[in-house]
């Protein structure tokens, strides 16, 4: 396989690795919240903020957003033809994901003291 | 530029109406629209997180923007959005796999994506009434 063709499989590639991870990480907090009856604040951040959980979590994130962005990326260039409002759209889209993923960075750095 | 001579003559009858899609096509066209969904939902989900773990008064807050009427709604779209894109991904990877991609089981499996979808929408309803 020469490294050209490995470039045009890597969005698809990527799409499914983040797949999985997402699924693994989504049936996990689902496993942790089955026997659950009201999440308290203290629960709630005592889960988020234990080590694994809160690593595991912006794990998740990277994914999340790698999955939506060729996700969104691949509708885009599939109903969306005018290079100008192309390029248009994808540029919010990089937007709204770096503004989540770096609001989510913050969230998880600062609140873990608060 | 985009407008190349070839595309131009073909023919093209594309009457949404009157194209009859099978359960695969609707289960494909629907993890689209349900992950454009969870897109939109994402920068408010975030803003959600980000109140429930800033202080116990904001932790409240975020639980009565929730109780609110319009988001229960909302709610129950995005969680409908949730397990049809979990299910039909999940479908997706095994046919990735050359599982399931028979016509028969195919189809099934496509069926199988509609009811384990619907019935955690039904589960969170249910939750969320109670």
């Amino acid at each position: 396989m020469s490294l050209y063709i490995l470039e045009g499989l890597k969005p698809w590639v990527v799409q499914r690795v983040s797949a999985v991870y997402i699924t693994l990480f989504l049936f996990y907090s689902f496993y942790c919240s089955i026997n659950i009856d009201v999440v308290s604040y203290e629960h709630w951040r005592d889960w988020l903020f234990h080590p694994f959980n809160s690593i595991t979590f912006g794990l998740f994130v990277v994914a999340v957003l790698f999955h939506a962005w060729v996700g969104m990326r691949d509708v885009i260039l599939d109903y969306i033809h005018n290079i100008m409002l192309r390029m248009f759209f994808l540029a919010m889209i990089v937007g709204v994901l770096v503004g989540c993923g770096l609001w989510v960075i913050r969230i998880l750095l600062f609140s873990m003291v608060g | 530029m985009e407008k190349a001579t070839s595309k131009g003559r073909r023919p093209v009858y594309l009457n949404l109406f009157k194209i009859r899609l099978p359960i695969a096509g609707v289960v494909s066209l629907a993890h689209r629209g349900s992950g454009v969904l969870m897109f939109l939902a994402m920068p408010f989900i975030v803003y959600l997180l980000d109140l429930s773990v800033q202080s116990g008064e904001s932790f409240e807050q975020a639980v009565s923007i929730l109780q609110h009427p319009v988001l229960v709604v909302v709610q129950i779209l995005f969680i409908w959005a949730l397990a049809h894109h979990l299910f039909a991904g999940i479908r997706f990877l095994l046919i990735d796999a050359d599982i399931g991609i028979e016509k028969k089981p195919a189809s099934m499996a496509a069926w199988l994506v509609m009811l384990l979808t619907a019935s955690v929408v039904i589960v969170a309803l249910i939750g969320m009434l109670l």
